[in-house]
Parts: structure tokens; sequence; C-alpha cells
């Protein structure tokens, strides 16, 4: 009797745990209709991407009522630190938002998603140049970028630019003169926010080295043959450190978290904000429509000396969805149609209508929020150069913020900053 | 089957789920992460023998040396600011030397049942660069340039998390202590009193020695805190600006999560544990000759 008692002590013990770890797994798909699952970058509390994304998500289910897609999403450093367990140990979603360049690395270079190049063949030129760059080392391509993101745009203020009698800067001296006039009326001069250490590598110093440097020199000091403790670079980190000291950026701009920029520009504290094209989807709806006539989206004045293109920015192409290797060839198509459609012509379409500038090439819409608008223009007219997250390693780049804001703080010169950037990326690789 | 044998089986039985759960979530982790540190491992593919490199290059770094000073500080904050000022608090209550103790009691424990990120949030709200201090201060003396410098001082930007640490973390040894002053038995005290002792001698020959325990305790529950002290910190700084601010355990997290360095974000997890290992049993030295002394 002991002995029954305690089999069955046993046999619940174990059945716990047991109901507990199954209670978590996935069920298949009934009715001929393909579950699959999908992990999105978003922040579901920001109130104007959050409702645009689910529109798409609507419009695709309604038009695909056999194909049914469960969404997770992360959003900042979790989203990335969720990939990389997820990656770790096997459960990769059947659809995954990935980067460009390093930072989903773990999950493109392990050989966990599979090659878009099959199911994109025959569209290739319907998407920027940019966009359809190799992103493995075969040429493989593991993810169909969804926009050109322009990471280094001066959005003007216009108005207020009158009434300080100043015209927007036409050389780098220019602009520096303003800076005295801009703070005695209370103003920022260039609105940036560089608590995070990105903004000021992304929105600033890329722009800078492809003007200081040039293209050719960025192609040469990718494959090894120039360095970034040459002469060149360094003037470009001093520009910064001029910027800096001579306080055209925002008071305290190392204090200031990302979006208190755009807050500051939005409320009129500010001239010039120096951030990416990103930025738009929320002007449009933050700006008044009387703000949106004299708002404006600028390139940074050329530098003296330069050697890159003139009024130059820097840009990428972002991010995408890529599929898990695992998938059934059913399942894969049925991916593929998500995936098409979100980065294709139609879900573009849907995106450019809420401010994003598309990688897939569209006709400028006939009706759009003016700001868009602008966007699309600048976009045309401007030479583009890289951004230094999307072709250096996420540890030299991680590495590199840092040391910019420790520039900013005198506790770094700018060759230190250069010298440390070659060092670290000779020792992972270029 | 005997008795003995089968009570010795219903032991195990009940007790194996248990151990089967503690060793696949803290031991196997603890093991994996030890042998992880001696190799050089991005998360896929299989990690390389390195040796003591990993510890090589954390030693020698000088973002960890910065990393560890701000642990340490905060060590010092907890153990000589946070337990002395709870004991303060907790005795002051104790003794009924303020007027409205619960409502005082309330107020410092507060800050513990709130989030560390809406502590983070909170803070950065009155002190950030578009803060309210900052605003007034901007206003007041027209000066739209003004900032904290502090904040922005390699030395210095630790010192308000520190005060943070202090203000948030207080109310909980206070509790402690005050609940460990009313188990004393109040005859031990009255007795003192008619024997003409003053509030002083009570102090240091009755309640401190009898609380020597407790403080000991309390200081190991600080330090191993300390050491590990993360969330509050990532919230509010993220660590910056320029490494100012980091702490052992942001450089781990950055190192091994964004910079997919496993097994050197293993071997600084294994300095942490190391670290508060040392400092425990330093603590626990001179709290055992601190018995010794008033037995």
């Amino acid at each position: 009797m002991k002995m029954k008692r305690l089999l069955i002590l046993a046999f619940v013990s174990f059945l716990i745990p047991s109901l507990l770890i199954a209670a978590g797994t996935k069920e298949s798909a009934a009715d001929g209709v393909i579950e699959l699952s999908v992990y999105h970058y978003l922040d579901q509390t920001d109130k104007t991407t959050a409702p645009n994304f689910q529109h798409l998500v609507d419009v695709f289910e309604a038009a695909n009522p056999d194909i049914k897609l469960s969404f997770e999403y992360g959003y900042g450093e979790s989203f990335h630190d969720k990939l990389q367990t997820m990656a770790m140990s096997g459960q990769l979603p059947d659809i995954v938002l990935l980067y460009p360049g390093e930072r989903t690395s773990q999950v493109t270079s392990a050989g966990l998603v599979k090659d878009l190049r099959p199911y994109l063949s025959g569209h290739e030129d319907e998407f920027a140049d940019m966009a359809m760059q190799a992103q493995g080392e075969n040429g493989e391509i593991w993810e169909l970028p969804e926009d050109i993101s322009i990471t280094s745009i001066m959005y003007t203020n216009n108005r207020l630019l009158a009434e300080l009698g100043l015209e927007y800067p036409k050389s780098y001296k220019e602009l520096l003169a303003q800076g005295p006039v801009i703070r005695k009326a209370g103003l920022i001069p260039i609105s940036i926010a560089n608590k995070d250490a990105w903004p000021m590598q992304s929105c600033v110093a890329g722009m800078l080295v492809e003007r200081a440097c040039g293209m050719e020199w960025w192609d040469k000091a990718l494959s090894g043959e120039a360095s970034y403790d040459d002469p060149e670079f360094v003037y470009a980190m001093e520009i910064i450190k001029e910027l800096n000291d001579k306080q055209m950026f925002s008071p305290g701009t190392n204090q200031l978290a990302y979006g208190q920029g755009l807050d500051d520009f939005v409320n009129e504290r500010a001239v010039y904000l120096l951030d990416g094209g990103w930025t738009v989807n929320s002007m449009v709806g933050e700006l008044t429509d009387e703000q949106k006539t004299y708002m404006s989206l600028e390139s940074f004045p050329d530098i003296p000396n330069q050697k890159g293109q003139s009024l130059s920015v820097s840009a990428t192409a972002g991010q995408g969805f890529g599929m898990n290797t695992k998938l059934s060839e059913k399942e894969a198509e049925a991916a593929w149609k998500w995936i098409w459609f979100y980065s294709g012509p139609e879900g573009s379409a849907i995106r450019q209508q809420y401010g994003r500038l598309p990688a897939y090439n569209l006709d400028e819409p006939e009706v759009a929020d003016p700001m868009i608008k602008k966007l699309i223009a600048f976009a045309g007219k401007v030479p583009m150069g890289y951004v230094m997250d999307a072709v250096i390693a996420a540890e030299p780049i991680g590495t590199f913020n840092i040391n910019l804001q420790n520039m900013m703080f005198d506790t770094m010169s700018p060759l230190e900053v250069a010298q440390d950037l070659e060092r670290m990326v000779s020792s992972v690789g270029r | 089957m005997t008795y003995a044998r089968q009570k010795h089986m219903s032991y195990w039985i009940l007790v194996l789920p248990g151990i089967l759960v503690f060793a696949s979530i803290i031991i196997f982790p603890v093991l994996f992460s030890f042998s992880l540190s001696f190799t050089t491992w991005n998360g896929y593919g299989m990690p390389t023998f390195a040796g003591l490199e990993n510890y090589r290059t954390i030693i020698s770094d000088p973002v960890f040396r910065h990393s560890l000073r701000n642990n340490l500080l905060i060590v010092v904050i907890s153990v000589f600011g946070q337990i002395p000022i709870g004991f303060l608090l907790a005795y002051l209550l104790h003794r009924n030397m303020v007027r409205h103790g619960s409502f005082y009691q309330t107020m410092i424990f507060l800050p513990i049942t709130i989030s560390p990120v809406v502590v983070a949030l909170l803070w950065n709200q009155i002190f950030s660069s578009s803060g309210m201090v900052v605003a007034l201060v901007r206003s007041f003396t027209d000066n739209p340039q003004y900032v904290i410098r502090i904040f922005e001082d390699q030395q210095l930007a630790i010192v308000p998390i520190l005060f943070v640490l202090l203000w948030m973390h207080t109310g909980t040894y206070m509790i402690i202590y005050y609940a460990n002053l009313q188990k004393m038995t109040p005859s031990v005290l009255e007795a003192a009193q008619i024997d003409g002792a003053s509030e002083n001698q009570m102090l240091m020959r009755i309640i401190l020695p009898s609380m020597i325990g407790t403080i000991a305790t309390t200081a190991i529950f600080a330090i191993s805190g300390s050491l590990k002290a993360f969330d509050l910190i990532y919230a509010m700084t993220g660590g910056g600006p320029a490494h100012f601010t980091e702490v052992i355990a942001i450089y781990m997290y950055v190192n091994t999560f964004k910079y997919y360095k496993y097994g050197f974000g293993s071997a600084a997890s294994i300095i942490i544990v190391l670290l508060a290992v040392g400092l425990i049993m330093l603590l626990q030295y001179f709290s055992r000759r601190l018995e010794r002394r008033f037995e």
C-alpha cells in the first residue's frame, strides 16, 4: 500500500512539470490554414508605428485567409537579446526581422535563415540598388530590405532662420558663424540627443567621414587598404569635436535620451535637427500643417578641404524579414508571401503613405503628407555614402560610439578615437 | 522493503524534482559559465579554448577597472551608508524618539516598493538635461545652455546614482533592523535604565552587540546586491555617458549580448562571483571577531 502511494507521489511529481512544459508547445494548424510565427521589432506602445504596422497585417490577412501570422514583438536591446536566445536554443520563429550588416549576424552567419534570392529572382531591378547589395559572403540576400534609411538629414526650421535674419548656410564655416546668433536668441543650433551614443555616429560621423575622405577611401578602408587612423578620418572626428566645443549641439547632448532631439525641434526650441529619415514618420503626426510649410530637409553644408561628394548623406538599406531554413516548401511559400507583401509593391505603397522611404521603387504618391513628399524629393537629389554601423562590426562600432562621447568630454582626442577604431577593426577582422 | 528504507526513498522522491530544477537552472549554468570563461565563443559553432586570455583582457581593460571602481563605491555606500542610516532610523523609531513614527516608517520604506525602472525614469525626469531641475535653473538664470555637469564628469557621474541607491534601499534595512529591535526583551533595557545607563551606553553596550548577527547578514545582502547592481543603473544611464557610470554587470551584459562574446562575458560574471565571495568571507571574518569580543 505504501509502495503504491510512493509510486503515485513520484508520478505526480514528474507529471506536473511535464504538463507545464507541454503547455508551451505550438499546436499544428488545422483546416489547411498555414500558421507562421513572426518575430518583429516594434514598440507596441508607440501610437504611430504600432497601429500602422497592424494595418499592414490586417490588409495581408484579409488578402490571404489561408495564412495565419502569430506575432511576437521585441523592442530596443531586448529584441536582440531575445533573438539571440531564440537562435541559440534552436527556436527561431518562422519569419524574423533581420538587419543588414553585423547587427543580426548571429542568425545569418549561423545559416539559420534561407537565402531569399531564388524567391526574389526577376524582381531585383524593382528595388533600389542599395537594397540589393549582397548580405552574405556568397552574395546571399538574407532579408528583403523594407526601407532605405537616410541617417543624416539636417531638418531645418526656416521660420526661425528668417526671424534671426539668417539663411541656410552654404558652408560649414557659415554654419559655425550662426551658432552665437542662434544661442543668443535662447535657441539650440543643432538638436541631437546622444545619450544612447549611436546618434552621433549614425547621424553625423558617417556623413562627415564620406565628406572628409570620399567614397574611394571608404571602400579602401573597408577592404583594409586604407586605415581608420588616416588623417582624413581624423579630420572628420575633428569636425565633430569642433561642433561640440563651439556649442552647436544641444546642451548636455550626451545626457539627452533619443526622442528629446525631435521634441526640441518640433517645439521650435532648435533651428536644426540632425536625425534620420525615419523621423519623418513621427513628424507627420507631430508637426502642425502650418509648421510643415516652413520645415525643410537639407544636407549638412560642405566642409573645408572636402574630398567626398558635395552635400552627401549617409544611407543604408534597412532591415527586413527573412525566413527560417527549417520551413517546409509550403510554409516557405507562405512566408515569402508575407515578406513580398511587406517589402514589395503593396506593403511599400502603404508604408510610403506613413512616411517611410521604401527600398522598393515607387512613383511619387499623388496624395501624401507634405513632409513625406519632401523626404522623397530629398532622397532623389542627394548623393549617398555609408552608414558606419552598417559596414563595421558590432564591437568596434559600439566602442567607437562611446569614444565619440569621450572625445566630446575631452577624455580622448580625435586621433585617439581614430586609432582605437583602427585597432578594434583590425583585431576583429574587417 | 523496511520502513527506514521507504522513508529514505520517499525523501528522495520528494526532493528529487527540486534538486533537478535547482541543478538545471543554477548549478549547470554556473558550471557552464565557468567552463565557458576559458573559451572564445560567439554563440554558434564550437567554443575555442583560450586559457586565461579573457581574464587577462578584462583585468587590463580600463573600462572594467572603472566599472569595478563604481561597484566598490556602491558597496561602500551600501555598507557604510544604507546600513548605518537604516539602523539609525530603526533605532529612532523603536525608541519612540520621533512623533508619527508609523508615517515615517511607511515613507522611508516606500521607495523599495517601486520598480527600479520607474525610479530611474523618475530621477531622470528630475535631473536630466530635459528634466525639471535643469528647466527651472535655465529659466531663473536665463541661461539656456545650463546642464548639470556632474553627470558628464568621469569621476563624479556615479554620485547621483549612489544617492538614488541610498534613497531607494535604506528603507529595506530599516525594516529589518526595526523588526529585530522589536524582538529584544524590553526588560533588559528597562533594567539598564533603572541602573542609570545613558541612551548612548544602552545603544553601544546592549543594543548594538545583540544586533551584530543581523548587521552581518544585512551587510552580506548589501555586498552581493551591490556587486550585481544592474537594473536601476541600466535604466538610468545605461552605464553612460562614455562608460562613466558603468558597473561590472553592465560591462558583462554589453560584451555578452551586444558583442556576442559569451566566453568573455562568462569570465566577467565569474569575477563578480569571486569578488562577492571574497568580500563576504572578509566580512564574516570581521563579524566573527566582533562577536567574540562581545561574548
